[in-house]
């Protein structure tokens, strides 16, 4: 556990040095204001990011999360567009319909045995164009983006004290996703199969069944993402979520999931959202252009990975420097 | 024993895979609380036992008793539930979990769903007091030596109530005293009752620890013998089935006469090795002895140029070399990695591809194509070298035995123009049979003026092979030998610190 420790230290050290850097150069950095729009922003990543930490703990990984925020928003908006469902039940919907959208992924993985990023490459093209086909048309058969006015639905989008509720949900799932990440067998599985699937294998752990359980936590968690972000917006398009994939893995990495798998946590995936929140938001206030945000982040996975690498080799170095004898620690086994 | 009750029975059990019969008729039992070996040559149907009893594969024929009553073994969860449990040549334990994590993976206690890391905790101590068997439970198993894993492994199979463990090859990366660590409580279990299915190529340990002792051959059982017929020369018969002559040591002095070929000087390398200089002669074979950790095989890897040394010099043939493998292999270098599965050769790639693999250099181009034919040929001068079996060069090396994969790592740097060969453990789980070859190819290597380097933990094999011995220990040198006069225990002493020179200094 130290050493994940240490590595949180990292990604906490990173974020502090991303606030005092744009605090310094912008005073509308640090108001109120702007930091609960901050922590906005992050709970949509975040919040995603939580079911995606599972993903690559298992040496995984899920790209499809982008389109499946989409599918789910879109879903959603339909049944508020044309039916007069409670908004509970659209909500119960849209989760059911992301849960579904990850067991195809788990499906594909676990038993069609494709490699995590092929299987998540080719649904993040199928939810995607489900969306388009699910999108909400004109008379005339145009994309039409249709502004939701249900009131109990933007309900969503508020906030208490200037706290949104997306915030409020990004922290709640946080706990409750590291809880089972750290106090289930489902979360010791996680990580067994991601650190050693073949020992993992021996030790009797169906990891088809863990590998699903992965990508349905993923699923959950892109639908929740989904459904606030689409309060946010107050109406569901097709194009929702592009890129958004890009974001969520740059912020879990940054938090120190290793794509090798069997490290990190969804703690270290909620630190890493708040900096890349932080990040883009502090570029947008220096006016800097989108393309270099873009830049910027690629260059922190890559960053970020290598960082991962030399720092395991230096960790095991370190402690096998330290580790005692075998004959001075393990006291033998008779006299 | 003087209490003999049978604790597991194999009767009659055939198998055959295609067609081919892999074990005729065996049939063995072993009492509780014995430590059983299980000896025979690669291919003697060892290992296809153990999986039948372990679940991997199903029998043709036959029964499996436990405890006088017949069981069905059909997957690995059955023999655990059964209580038999294996320890593996490679581990299985999670590295980024702890070890109280591990010991009870697949059996955690929960309380409402949540993992009760109290209520664990106490169990493994538990099982820990009940056997002395103590590692610390809360540390991460990535940070504890390959000795302290096993150590978990075992409570693993512990915890599971094992009445049998079954230990395939337990020592082949423990370093002498951890081996030793081993057998001692291989041999506190057997006392509690666990009785112990021992499988492993070094034959000394096997004599050593082993109550009774089963040979296969050819998948017949060939002999059950008591522990007071155990004897070396007997089981390698047995085992073997023709008497191998034990010229072993030919006190062949070569040194005095040749030149110097590779001069060492002052190389250090922070926190693995320091400043260790010697000299070696063109057709020696120089053995490097010291306790896993000694710093030996990182010496031999800076020697290769794959690892950067901080400071000193290699000198080879009067050129200072750098840290550059493909201008040290141009130069004449080889190097037969530890870990052969992982840096010896590319599993999926054919034997010809293997063997050519580092000789691109000097096979014929066609424009940027490679000449298929003198790759070819170059392939199967290995194989006929080596007697690499099957002599297939299409044949992707993983498919092959150990002991021929291993002389595919040897193949493709004995059919280049070889000056110095550097060795590190090459006949870890290898049969009995091919390490003798293998011996034979580094004497003829030697005979035809190159220079080997060797290191390894097994003694014996240090002083068949060895004209000289350089004994390392805590990345200095400690000491030399000349072969002849030295025995194991002389090396041993050296190696482990039992000289009183060094006593002092912790």
């Amino acid at each position: 556990m130290k050493q994940d420790t240490i590595r949180k230290f990292v990604s906490l050290g990173l974020l502090l040095i991303l606030l005092v850097v744009f605090s310094l150069t912008s005073e509308y950095f640090l108001t109120p204001a702007n930091i609960f729009t901050l922590l906005r922003e992050a709970s949509i990543i975040g919040i995603v990011s939580i079911g995606v930490t599972f993903c690559i703990i298992t040496a995984g990984t899920d790209f499809s999360t982008g389109a499946n925020v989409a599918l789910v928003s879109m879903i959603c908006a339909n049944f508020l567009y044309y039916t007069g469902l409670p908004v509970f039940i659209v909500l119960l919907i849209g989760v059911l319909s992301g849960a579904a959208a990850g067991c195809v992924n788990g499906f594909l993985v676990a038993r069609l045995r494709l490699p995590d990023f092929i299987a998540t490459l080719s649904t993040q093209g199928v939810f995607r164009g489900l969306t388009f086909v699910f999108a909400i048309r004109s008379a005339t058969g145009v994309i039409s983006n249709k502004v939701i006015t249900n009131p109990d639905f933007l309900l969503l989008n508020g906030d208490i004290g200037g706290l949104y509720y997306s915030t409020i949900a990004f922290f709640v799932l946080a706990v409750i996703g590291q809880l089972v990440l750290k106090r289930t067998k489902l979360g010791t599985y996680t990580y067994a199969v991601g650190a050693d699937r073949k020992a993992s294998e021996f030790s009797g752990i169906n990891i088809g069944r863990v590998k699903i359980a992965a990508f349905l936590i993923s699923g959950i968690c892109s639908a929740v993402g989904g459904i606030f972000l689409f309060a946010k917006l107050g109406s569901a398009i097709p194009d929702l979520g592009i890129g958004l994939e890009f974001d969520v893995i740059a912020a879990v990495v940054v938090g120190g999931c290793a794509f090798s798998g069997g490290r990190g946590d969804v703690f270290g995936s909620v630190l890493g959202s708040v900096f890349l929140v932080v990040l883009v938001n502090g570029l947008y206030k220096l006016q800097m252009h989108v393309s270099y945000q873009l830049i910027i982040k690629g260059a922190i996975i890559i960053l970020m990975t290598i960082f991962d690498s030399v720092y395991m080799d230096l960790m095991s170095k370190y402690s096998r420097g330290k580790s005692p004898r075998a004959g001075e620690a393990v006291s033998g086994g008779a006299q | 024993m003087s209490s003999r009750i049978v604790a597991l029975r194999m009767e009659h059990i055939d198998k055959s895979f295609a067609g081919i019969p892999v074990l005729k008729d065996v049939s063995f039992e072993i009492y509780k609380g014995e430590v059983h070996a299980l000896m025979g040559e690669n291919g003697a149907g060892k290992s296809t036992l153990i999986k039948i009893l372990t679940g991997i594969y199903s029998k043709d024929n036959g029964r499996i008793l436990l405890n006088g009553q017949e069981v069905k073994i059909t997957s690995r969860t059955d023999a655990k539930r059964n209580g038999i449990s294996v320890i593996y040549q490679e581990l299985s334990l999670i590295p980024t979990l702890s070890v109280t994590q591990n010991i009870l993976l697949g059996d955690e206690i929960c309380k409402k769903g949540i993992v009760d890391g109290k209520a664990m905790r106490k169990r493994v101590m538990e099982i820990m007091d009940t056997y002395s068997l103590h590692v610390n439970p809360d540390a991460i198993v990535e940070t504890l030596s390959i000795a302290q894993r096993q150590m978990v492994e075992i409570l693993k199979a512990l915890a599971f109530q094992s009445s049998v463990i079954i230990m395939d090859e337990p020592t082949s990366s423990l370093s002498t005293s951890e081996t030793e660590l081993l057998l001692k409580i291989i041999r506190s279990l057997s006392r509690q009752g666990v009785s112990i299915l021992y499988i492993s190529h070094r034959l000394e340990e096997v004599y050593e620890v082993s109550d009774r002792l089963t040979v296969l051959k050819d998948g017949v059982k060939v002999a059950v013998l008591e522990k007071e017929e155990i004897e070396p020369k007997k089981v390698i018969e047995l085992m073997i089935g023709k008497g191998i002559d034990e010229t072993v040591v030919e006190a062949e002095m070569r040194k005095s006469c040749q030149p110097v070929v590779l001069e060492l000087k002052n190389l250090s390398k922070k926190d693995v090795f320091e400043d260790v200089s010697f000299s070696a002669h063109r057709g020696e074979v120089l053995g490097i002895s010291g306790l896993v950790g000694s710093g030996r095989t990182e010496l031999l890897r800076c020697i290769y140029g794959i690892d950067r040394l901080d400071n000193g010099q290699v000198i080879f043939e009067g050129q200072v070399m750098k840290s550059n493998v493909s201008h040290n292999i141009r130069e004449g270098f080889g190097f037969v990695p530890e870990d052969r599965r992982k840096q010896g050769f590319v599993p999926m790639l054919s034997v010809c591809k293997n063997i050519a693999l580092v000789s691109y250099d000097n096979i014929k181009r066609r424009g940027p194509f490679v000449a298929g034919k003198e790759e070819m040929s170059l392939s199967r001068q290995g194989i006929e070298k080596l007697d690499i079996r099957p002599n297939n060069p299409h044949l992707p090396v993983g498919n092959l035995s150990g002991g021929n994969q291993q002389k595919v790592v040897l193949g493709k740097w004995m059919v280049r123009d070889l000056k110095l060969l550097l060795i590190d453990e090459p006949t870890v789980g290898i049969d009995v049979g091919v390490k003798e070859e293998l011996y034979k190819f580094i004497e003829a290597l030697a005979a035809g003026g190159s220079t080997v380097l060797i290191v390894t933990s097994d003694l014996k094999e240090l002083l068949r092979v060895s004209h000289r011995i350089i004994v390392m220990r805590k990345g200095k040198i400690f000491k030399e030998f000349n072969t002849g006069s030295v025995t194991q225990e002389n090396v041993l002493e050296a190696a482990s610190g039992i000289e009183k020179e060094c006593a002092a200094d912790e």
